[in-house]
């Protein structure tokens, strides 16, 4: 359950009433999670929840400004870190929409993320090779031809192609903390297996996830250990697996508070 | 410098009425305007020698003819006769909140306004927007009140006969909210000169609907143009249909004036035989947010030669300016002239911008596809080419209007001849 | 984000430094006196030196070009000094055990040792010093190939018949205004001769640096590949940092015999001057190629140097079936101000051109493309294809583009597409949610825009040209 009162034992992330806007509009009004190490959370929510929000204000993106609340990873709290060095401290996010970067190859890009991220743990680098090693490896288990490492980042990339490349990054950076925002989205069945089969060969007890899913399909092949609906900025359910079931069935029609129709104002 | 220039500025400087103040401004002006030449960047590849050769005099002979008719095309009809003003033309009555005034005799107070508004949209014209700064006399001004919408467009026609010199000046105002649609008719193909400047101050939400015929061909000159002014999410859908003559020239300039206004110009232009036809299209985009898409082509045959000057110009803060110009040239034969200049100069960041220009041969696929229907070569190149053109009168908001030129166009290109 | 990328932008210019060493140097000042002391400096034959008089005739006559989009005070012709070379070159060292060691620390501290042994295996360098040729290595190695490579004050005197049947054929004297001064007063470049159906055996290079105070650079580089040959050749430019502005008007003539290739590269480092636009180099420069049947010119360069750039490398494609290339990264920060970009002259049939160029601009540069195509009536069957993208880093700064396009053939084909763009802020989120530096992530983004034209390098140089985007835009985020 989320727990809004942190137990004794670690946590991997816990975040206490977080609140956070954009342009000066209030999204997450007051979000409790508390992930421990080895836990995978799934996070559903009707469109327009936060639930992008939410990984965008934790790897702290430019333009979401965090009015209230914490946020603590593995001990640490992050929201008055830099982007990269939330991302150096083990938070990765795989992103809804993955941007192009034209003439970026993709190898160049993940080499230049892993040797950043192992320079800040105090780790060698690998050289090209070793590196080049471990890049092919993560590319075949994704089930992605070796020819995308030379591609420019996401440049040309498919919807689905875009996604299993976020989660070859994922295998490659190995953090302790994965995001993952609609990973699924867009997918056929077998790239659905596939990424379910890449984010639980990374499964661990010092390794947590949480994954943003419309589609209770996904957690059928990820079992998650808590799924929680966000509504509104604020998680307004949590339960086991099951619950993911029960909202396929009922859909989000029983979260009776629905916002206040903030047109209404200007109208009076 | 041009004897007729010379004649032209001491007719100007003889000339004495309200807009006195305004004429001697552009006079000064003219002084530091250099005759252009093939060095003047803005004129580059289009010779004045036609005008220098031609014969003019100021006091033609009276001009009968008439506006050419357009089928179902209901207007409020404004008629320019070697320049001078027909105050017949108007007949029909207005309706509430528009307002068209012949400015040399409306009220010293109207007058004294339009002072104020002359020549105020555009900055820096070239030497025959000055011209037509210190010669025109007969100025119509239309203005339609705030929040008004006039559904019957005005068509302004200008005849111009033979050895006559035609600098005509209509000044548009759009308030706040108002819509109206203008369509403007350049008639004679004769010699002589027509200098035709029309300015748009388009307020706040206003909307305008414009068309510019600038079909005056053989030895007919043509030094004219259009300047918008936009206001904050005022909207201008224009298009300029074009032919060729011994020198014909049309400067389009837009510029924004207030945040989140559009503009979308489309503009086409067909020349045979040994016309010319130039186009210099200037946006400004002075403030942020604001939306231009612009579209320009030309297929040019036998001699003829084409000149296009793309400028879109983003000044330092107007980011999320979104602009695009495209265009595209066809050369029908291999003594035609191409010469296009799509010009970006852009001082701000945050911008999506983007032109493209291309001189090309037929697409090969679609002429391989329609022969493989069993068209013949020449008959499915004919298509392919109207097609290109045809695209743009599909785009033109009136319909009526649309009808009447496609005829022309598809006239006027079947007698091209394609050579190569 | 802008902020930090502006900070990234901020660097240092390593090649800054001065050498101390004794010079003699002209005092400033132009004319026939001056021209004909060049001459006799270079031990000159008499038609040579009538060549530069009548150049010097020519260009008086002549105005400052003022079309470009570069503003820059006005350059007083007299203040310069048109010739200055170390003293010890005067008995011209036979090797370079003889060469002045000064000289030759110098040209190491900019990355190019002049000692064979140590040099990159497979490249000769022609290093020119202000305004004389210092050494050119692997010299005999290439003359076993037939292949000259010497610097031009020498050609002079050894194949005088190569150089006047080529010299001024391609940029005529009257070109325009720079080309006709340095015809006046050129001092050294570098000379080049492919024989007939040969492969260069190596990069060639030629490596100019200015040293002295207020004077000028005018080289001038002529390379003829006969018939069927193959040449590629580069070439690199520094400046020590002061405050006064120094002017650098070369001139580079290509000639590509039929069948041949040349492939010309420039790694421009001139001194841009510093953060408020003081100092730097005015850097006037005119290259142009001809392509007989079936040839080929390849004109790459990397301009990041400069405090004024004025270049339009061309190519005259005379014969049938040639070919012309354009590959251009221009990066313009603080002050700078750039307007380059190329000609493209389609004179034969079936002849084909491409330009790419990118063009970076950040601080409060400006940073223009201007070109021509052009395509004759004869040109049939003719193309080009032109794409130019503009990326804008911060909001003072200025990104243009002029394109002129004649097309007089109906059956040739121009493309041109312009694009402008910027380092979004999604682009910069990904890599730093990746745990990727903002400096380290704006300049990997800038190197993947440059893309294009990078893989267009050498590769040895195309490491470099990497680097030296990355120093340039160091400190540009934080
Ligand atoms: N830059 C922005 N400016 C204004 N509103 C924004 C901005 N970014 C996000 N929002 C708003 O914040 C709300 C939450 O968006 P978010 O992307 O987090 O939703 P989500 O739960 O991920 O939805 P989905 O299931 O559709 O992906 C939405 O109403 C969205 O429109
Ligand atoms: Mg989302």
């Amino acid at each position: 359950m989320s727990n809004i009162t942190p137990t004794t034992e670690k946590s991997m992330l816990t975040i206490t009433d977080l609140h956070a806007s954009v342009e000066e509009k209030n999204i997450l009004k007051g979000l409790n999670l508390d992930v421990k190490p080895g836990e995978v959370h799934a996070i559903m929510g009707p469109n327009g929840a936060g639930k992008s929000t939410t990984g965008y204000v934790l790897s702290g993106r430019d333009g979401y400004t965090v009015e209230k609340g914490s946020a603590v990873l593995d001990g640490v709290e992050i929201l008055e870190m830099e982007a990269e060095e939330r991302a150096r401290a083990g938070l990765f996010l795989a992103f809804q929409y993955p941007v192009e970067i034209p003439g970026v190859s993709n190898l160049e890009f993940l080499k230049a993320s892993v040797d950043a991220q192992r320079e800040a743990r105090g780790e060698v680098a690998y050289t090209s090779a070793e590196f080049l090693k471990l890049a092919k490896e993560a590319c075949k288990q994704v089930d992605l031809p070796l020819a995308f490492l030379k591609r420019g980042v996401n440049e040309g990339f498919s919807g689905g192609e875009k996604k299993r490349n976020e989660l070859m990054q994922m295998i490659l950076l190995k953090p302790k903390l994965c995001i993952l925002d609609e990973t699924d989205s867009g997918l056929d069945i077998d790239a659905m297996q596939v990424v379910a089969n890449g984010v639980n060969s990374q499964r661990s007890p010092d390794r947590s996830f949480i994954i943003v899913t419309h589609y209770q399909r996904l957690l059928d092949y990820i079992k998650p250990d808590f799924v929680h609906v966000l509504s509104d900025g604020k998680i307004v359910k949590s339960g086991d697996a099951s619950l993911a079931k029960e909202l396929e069935a009922e859909g989000y029609a029983w979260i009776h508070n629905e916002p206040k129709d903030e047109l209404e104002g200007d109208l009076l | 410098m041009s004897v007729w220039l010379e004649n032209a500025i001491a007719r100007a400087n003889s000339t004495s009425d309200w807009l006195s103040p305004i004429r001697s401004v552009s006079l000064a002006a003219l002084k530091d305007t250099p005759w252009p030449t093939r060095k003047t960047e803005a004129w580059r590849y289009t010779s004045l020698k036609s005008l220098e050769r031609a014969t003019l005099s100021p006091s033609p002979s009276v001009n009968q003819d008439t506006p050419e008719q357009i089928d179902g095309f209901e207007s409020f009809n404004l008629v320019f006769r070697n320049g001078e003003f027909d105050l017949d033309s108007l007949t029909q009555p207005l309706p509430a909140g528009l307002m068209i005034s012949y400015l040399p005799t409306a009220s010293e107070e109207m007058k004294q306004a339009s002072l104020d508004e002359f020549s105020q949209i555009k900055p820096g014209r070239h030497l025959f927007g000055l011209i037509n700064d210190v010669l025109a006399q007969h100025v119509v001004r239309i203005e339609v009140a705030e929040g008004v919408s006039i559904s019957q467009a005005i068509r302004i026609t200008s005849l111009i006969g033979l050895n006559s010199e035609s600098h005509t000046r209509v000044f548009v105002k759009l308030n706040k909210g108002a819509s109206l649609t203008v369509s403007e008719h350049y008639q004679g193909n004769v010699e002589s000169l027509n200098t035709g400047f029309v300015e748009y101050d388009i307020c706040a939400e206003a909307k305008l609907e414009h068309y510019r015929f600038a079909l005056q061909t053989d030895k007919a000159i043509s030094l004219g143009g259009c300047h918008f002014k936009l206001g904050e999410r005022a909207d201008l859908n224009s298009t300029l249909v074009g032919f060729g003559s011994d020198l014909s020239r049309v400067d389009t300039d837009i510029i924004y004036d207030g945040e989140f206004a559009t503009a979308k110009l489309n503009a086409f232009y067909l020349l045979d035989g040994k016309e010319l036809f130039d186009l210099h299209a200037t946006v400004e985009h002075a403030v942020p947010n604001c939306t231009t898409l612009e579209n320009v082509r030309g297929i040019v045959a036998d001699r003829a030669k084409a000149v296009f000057n793309g400028r879109i110009h983003i000044h330092r803060h107007a980011q999320k300016t979104l602009a695009e110009l495209n265009n595209r040239n066809l050369l029908l034969s291999d003594k035609a002239e191409i010469n296009t200049k799509p010009e970006l100069e852009i001082y701000a960041d945050d911008v999506r911008c983007a032109h493209g220009a291309t001189v090309a041969e037929i697409d090969k696929h679609a002429l391989y596809y329609l022969e493989s229907r069993g068209i013949s070569r020449s008959k499915a190149q004919v298509m392919l080419n109207f097609g290109f053109i045809n695209e743009l009168i599909d785009q033109m908001p009136n319909q009526v209007l649309a009808e009447w030129i496609r005829p022309q166009i598809r006239n006027r290109f079947a007698e091209m001849e394609v050579t190569r | 984000m802008t902020e930090q990328i502006d900070k990234a932008l901020e660097r240092e210019y390593e090649a800054g430094f001065v050498s101390d060493i004794e010079s003699e140097t002209f005092e400033p000042g132009l004319n026939e006196d001056i021209i004909r002391r060049i001459s006799a400096m270079k031990n000159e034959p008499e038609w040579m030196l009538e060549w530069r008089l009548k150049a010097f005739r020519v260009w008086l006559e002549m105005e400052e070009p003022d079309w470009a989009h570069i503003k820059y005070s006005k350059i007083d012709f007299q203040s310069i000094s048109y010739y200055s070379a170390p003293k010890s070159m005067k008995d011209k060292p036979k090797s370079l055990d003889e060469v002045d060691p000064e000289l030759i620390r110098t040209y190491e501290k900019l990355g190019i040792p002049l000692i064979e042994q140590q040099m990159l295996a497979g490249i000769a360098v022609d290093a020119v010093f202000d305004s004389v040729s210092v050494v050119t290595t692997f010299r005999e190695k290439l003359e076993e190939a037939g292949v000259i490579f010497c610097p031009i004050s020498e050609a002079v005197h050894r194949f005088p018949d190569l150089v006047k049947k080529y010299l001024g054929t391609v940029v005529p004297t009257k070109d325009n205004y720079f080309a006709a001064l340095n015809c006046a007063v050129f001092t050294d470049g570098s000379f080049v001769y492919i024989p007939k159906g040969t492969r260069c055996p190596m990069e060639l290079s030629t490596y100019f640096r200015i040293n002295e105070q207020n004077t000028g650079q005018f080289e001038r580089t002529l390379i003829v590949a006969d018939e069927g040959s193959h040449v590629s050749y580069l070439e690199g430019c520094t400046a020590p940092q002061r405050d006064e502005n120094q002017l650098h008007a070369a001139v580079v003539e290509l000639v590509a015999m039929d069948n041949a290739e040349i492939k010309y590269s420039t790694v421009q480092n001139w001194y841009p001057g510093d953060e408020n636009g003081k100092g730097g180099i005015y850097n006037f420069v005119t290259k142009r190629g001809i392509c007989h049947e079936s040839a080929k010119i390849s004109w790459t360069q990397v301009e990041t140097g400069s405090a004024v750039t004025w270049k339009y490398p061309s190519c005259i494609l005379k014969g049938d079936n040639s070919v012309g290339e354009f590959y251009s990264v221009a990066l313009t920060r603080s002050a700078q101000q750039a307007d380059t970009g190329t000609k493209m002259i389609h004179i034969g049939k079936n002849t084909k051109s491409t330009i790419i160029s990118k063009g970076i601009s950040a601080g409060r540069s400006n940073n223009s493309y201007r070109g021509l195509v052009r395509m004759n009536p004869g040109a049939q069957g003719a193309r080009n294809f032109t794409q130019c993208d503009s990326l804008l880093i911060g909001d003072q700064c200025g990104a243009h583009t002029f394109p002129y396009v004649e097309s007089r053939n109906p059956s040739a084909i121009v493309e041109h597409e312009a694009t402008t763009s910027k380092v979004s802020d999604e682009q910069m989120f990904l890599c730093r949610q990746r745990g990727i530096e903002p400096e380290k992530a704006v300049s990997m983004i800038v190197n993947g825009f440059c893309k294009e034209v990078f893989k267009e390098l050498p590769m040895e140089f195309a490491v470099e040209a990497g680097k030296l985007l990355e120093i340039s835009l160091e400190g540009s985020v934080g």
